[in-house]
């Protein structure tokens, strides 16, 4: 037998050369702390980040850092991001140094508000200026709180995905809609702040226990993949005789997963399973069995397994994935492409090396996108052979070649911009962008957000299920994606749990949608650096789906009345995109 | 009583009502007493859409299927389809507690429930669990592992499950008539228990209702379903057809259809059919087979495929059987076989006395089947089965003197 220092095999090893550090930024942020010191403690440090010094001191993180002291004198934002933002510099030197030499920090914020939207992207910045890992959990707050919160919320999103390794949002909205609506609000914000407590926990456990199988960050990145997607997260702990049957079961009742339904989308699956030193291989069998159950033959399944000694005789099942999926409607846009427009912050968190690079340009872009990109884009846009541009567009070039063939790609469509640009004029930008916007959501929607909603809606026993179901598709109309006032639109693009992730392919992934109130400032700001190229592209994609989606809206609706004959009130029979109510021998000799 | 038993099967059809009243003999043979039968109305696609309506022809055929059978009927089975019900296979797995020696029905009731245990949609309840197999420890395709010893049980079940409330509404629809619902049974479940014997279950057989509003099917390889579903698509729809496309009366369509139309485009006897009622206008024989043919390859396509690729086509030692009103049509057997690959037997019924003759029509399949499948539930279910529901009967019989 080969023996081995248990100690060191056993042990967790995050004190020694990778310390995690958890920062809780806001109000919200803090909530999330309270609440995973109350779970139980792990190594994890806790860092409660707050511009409200009274709200600070009630928290029960060991560490606290007060945002501008002088600037607020221990009052809050009042909600505006600005000064969050101002009051974060200020303790910029206390962050840097609470962050220095973590191996991976978690940010939780509470978006919205003045701290957390002001705040959270300068810590991030911070965090990824010195190297480490850097996941963030962001909770974008409720539809009923305004727009201007959410646009708030959007833009802060933006620009943390710039400097995350990887964004996983939580909607408020969504998680509201995870517990019965008559649940005091108490019990409403603690579900959202227990579920997001456990992704941290369950993703720290897994990424740095050891492991018989071991996972490791390019596996949890892997099934986190698809940019601006549902982060899927379940885990279950049972014992008992059939405790891995029982582990999966909970795992898969988790409210991301809804009951595993959503697996069968996903391309890659994260599956953990952990156990007291009794585990068995046939349960860790079992447990795959019936994971694999739920996802599809494509799917990708990341293994990995471990004993944990603090678990017993229990065993513990943690799934995670991410399904491409509705995206809160600007969530990475704004951060993909400033990412683009930006050159420098392209490779920032797939290479150290650009990292240098991204501080000294940072900050330029920094204080109020809107404000500076303008500036910096208005002379572009007038003389494109502007030395400056060209020369951020050479270094990115020379940056991100080595970083990734994806990188490459985009790299030639850069060129062409170049070449491109000065036809384009803001006239063009901005028709060219609303059918981008549109398109990307409505398809998306009908497929994937009408289900979990209703489903959810039928959990709390709510009557109208079945009226808002049918409703929906045929109320989608994509202009009013953008009316506040439009419920069913806001509930749904507002619903889901988004998860952006900025690593090294990230500019290959679209150029998504943006939120119209942005899109004044946007217009401008798109011709110098981003490229004209790719936009045309995700015009002819998006063109052809609403098309399509026409099509079948007159399909559904127009010519079944027409030739449908008796069954034409009858739910219509529908394979394969064909109503087979309509006379067969009509259709094939159409 | 108590050496027989008088169950009834109620089907709520496209096309009819129909309560079929059978005895079953302590042999084991069943014996028709009596049927009754309305043409339906109220129905689209298997699925009561005017309850007060099918309400009424339940009435008139209650009426009838009682004064024929002189029984008291206040309990039925009741076949129920729709496109709503689905089906999938799931397997489930548990492991023996270690110092336990034999499996016990508990151990097999828990593999059910995790066999159970797959992502249906919320609104989706269970209408059958069908076990296929179990495995003891790798062992294949134990029949009954009740008393083995092993370690580990596996279970392969047939999980068919359906929209709960389009479900709830045609039980609701019964009830107010009033009769109590003992079971509800997914309707080629119940038409396979008549038509398809252990033999051709065994060997493998595929059964296609096609009825009025839908065509349902249910597929048995090595005495066990593999697949079932429901397709709402049925002769109704060929009689839709041909009404659209000949811009006739449906009720002339259906006519036509009857008298004249055939689903194969082989050995067409070209001519011209003159319309009944419709004066001087005729249509050509070719014409109307290519209406029906188009709908009928299309139906059979959209039932095949799922099922070759799941690949249970290849294992159908028997062949199909056709039943349901429509498979009267002519020339769907040739289509059948032709899209299947598969050769189509013609079905004979089981073993039956009584008016037996009636039920040889496959328009009967599904409520003779239902009487067959009250039977064998009441084979599995051991004496106590029995004894409980002549109690649950004397409790009716007092309550009903109340």
């Amino acid at each position: 037998m080969i023996e081995y220092d248990e100690s060191v095999h056993g042990e967790l090893q995050l004190d020694s050369d990778l310390g995690v550090k958890v920062i809780g930024v806001g109000g919200a942020g803090a909530n999330i702390l309270d609440r995973m010191a109350l779970e139980g403690s792990d190594v994890a440090e806790l860092l409660a980040v707050n511009t409200d010094v009274r709200a600070l001191k009630n928290s029960v993180s060991s560490e606290k850092i007060q945002l501008g002291s002088t600037l607020l004198k221990g009052m809050g934002t009042g909600g505006d991001p600005a000064l969050g933002k101002q009051a974060a510099l200020e303790a910029v030197d206390g962050i840097r140094e609470a962050v220095r030499g973590a191996g991976m920090v978690f940010v939780c914020v509470g978006l919205g508000g003045g701290t957390g939207s002001g705040a959270a992207p300068e810590i991030c910045r911070i965090a990824k200026e010195e190297g480490v890992f850097l996941v963030v959990f962001a909770t974008l707050p409720f539809s009923f709180e305004g727009q201007r919160r959410m646009d708030q919320a959007e833009k802060s999103l933006g620009t943390i995905g710039r400097y995350a390794d990887a964004v996983i949002t939580f909607d408020n909205d969504r998680m509201g809609e995870l517990i019965v609506p008559k649940d005091g609000v108490t019990q409403a914000f603690a579900a959202a702040d227990k579920i997001i407590s456990q992704s941290i926990r369950a993703t720290m456990n897994i990424v740095f226990r050891p492991g018989i199988i071991h996972i490791g960050m390019d596996d949890l990145l892997a099934a986190l993949e698809s940019r601006n997607s549902r982060c899927l997260f379940g885990y279950g702990v049972s014992k008992g005789d059939n405790r891995s049957h029982e582990a999966v079961e909970q795992a898969m009742k988790c409210p991301l997963l809804d009951r595993g339904k959503l697996l069968s989308e996903a391309k890659a699956v994260l599956v953990q399973v952990s156990g007291g030193d009794n585990m068995t291989l046939f349960e860790v069998q079992m447990v795959m069995e019936e994971v694999s159950k739920h996802v599809g033959s494509e799917t990708q399944i990341l293994f990995g397994t471990g004993t944990d000694k603090r678990l017993g005789s229990a065993l513990a099942v943690t799934i995670i994935s991410s399904v491409p999926g509705p995206a809160v409607s600007s969530v990475g846009d704004e951060g993909e492409a400033e990412t683009i427009s930006s050159p420098v912050s392209l490779g920032m968190s797939a290479d150290e090396a650009v990292a240098p690079v991204a501080t000294i340009k940072l900050p330029e872009s920094k204080p109020e996108p809107e404000e500076i990109t303008k500036k910096a884009s208005a002379p572009a846009m007038e003389q494109v052979d502007l030395p400056a541009a060209v020369e951020s567009v050479d270094d990115f070039e020379d940056m991100t070649a080595p970083i990734g063939e994806g990188l490459g790609d985009d790299t030639v469509e850069e060129d062409e911009t170049l070449v491109f640009e000065p036809l384009d004029d803001d006239d063009e930008e901005e028709p060219a962008y609303a059918p981008v916007f549109e398109s990307d959501e409505e398809p998306a929607e009908v497929s994937d957000g009408r289900n979990p909603i209703a489903r959810a809606i039928e959990d709390s026993q709510v009557a109208d299920t079945g009226s808002i179901a049918p409703i929906q598709p045929a109320d989608l109309d994509p202009a009013e994606e953008d009316d506040a006032g439009h419920v069913e639109a806001v509930t749904e693009s507002s619903q889901k749990i988004t998860l952006t992730r900025v690593v090294g392919s990230g500019n290959t992934g679209r150029i998504k949608t943006r939120s119209p109130g942005d899109g004044d400032s946007r217009g401008p700001v798109m011709p110098p650096t981003k490229p004209p190229a790719t936009p045309p592209e995700n015009l002819e994609e998006d063109d052809e789906i609403p098309d399509d989606v026409k099509q079948q809206q007159e399909l559904l609706q127009l010519e079944p009345v027409k030739s449908k004959g008796r069954f034409a009130k009858t739910d219509p029979t529908i394979v394969d995109g064909e109503d087979l109510d309509v006379p067969t021998f009509l259709r094939k000799n159409k | 009583m108590s050496s027989s038993n008088i169950y009834v099967g109620l089907e709520i059809g496209t096309s009819k009502v129909c309560l079929v009243v059978g005895e079953v003999r302590s042999d084991g043979a069943i014996k028709i007493l009596g049927v009754g039968q309305h043409p339906s109305a109220g129905v689209r696609k298997g699925e009561v859409v005017d309850s007060e309506t099918v309400q009424t022809c339940l009435h008139d055929a209650l009426s009838r299927a009682e004064e024929r059978s002189d029984v008291e009927i206040n309990t039925v089975f009741l076949a129920v389809t729709g496109s709503h019900i689905e089906s999938l296979n799931n397997r489930g797995t548990i492991r023996v507690a270690d110092e336990q020696m034999e499996i016990t029905p508990e151990d097999l009731e828990e593999v059910k429930k995790i066999a159970r245990d797959v992502p249906i949609p919320k609104e989706n309840g269970y209408v059958h669990s069908i076990i296929q197999h179990y495995y003891v420890d790798g062992q294949e395709k134990v029949l009954n592992p009740l008393g083995m010893v092993g370690q580990k049980i596996e279970a392969d079940y047939h999980i068919i499950h359906g929209t709960k409330t389009r479900i709830q509404n045609a039980i609701k629809c019964v009830r107010e008539v009033p009769l109590e619902v003992e079971d509800i049974v997914f309707s080629p479940v119940a038409a396979a228990q008549v038509v398809l014997n252990r033999e051709a279950k065994n060997e493998g057989a595929l059964l296609l209702d096609i009825g009025g509003g839908t065509t349902d099917y249910v597929c048995f390889v090595d005495g066990a379903v593999v697949a079932s579903g429901c397709v709402a698509i049925g002769g109704d729809h060929i009689t839709n057809d041909i009404a659209l496309v000949l811009k006739i009366p449906l009720s002339r369509a259906e006519k036509l259809k009857v008298a004249h139309g055939s689903a194969s485009l082989k050995n067409i006897a070209h001519g011209e059919i003159s319309i009944e009622g419709e004066s001087g206008k005729t249509v050509e024989q070719e014409l109307l087979n290519q209406i029906m043919n188009a709908r009928a390859t299309e139906l059979l396509t959209v039932i095949s495929e799922p099922l070759r690729k799941q690949g249970v086509l290849d294992k159908l030692g028997k062949g199909i059987f056709l039943t349901g009103g429509s498979s009267l049509m002519k020339g769907i057997g040739d289509v059948t076989s032709d899209i299947f690959g598969v050769p189509v037997q013609e079905s004979d019924s089981a073993a039956m006395s009584g008016p037996a003759a009636l039920f040889e029509n496959p328009q009967y399949a599904t409520p003779v089947g239902l009487i067959r499948y009250a039977q064998l539930l009441d084979e599995q279910r051991p004496k106590k089965g029995a004894l409980s529901k002549l109690g649950q009967r004397f409790e009716k019989i007092l309550g009903g003197k109340r």
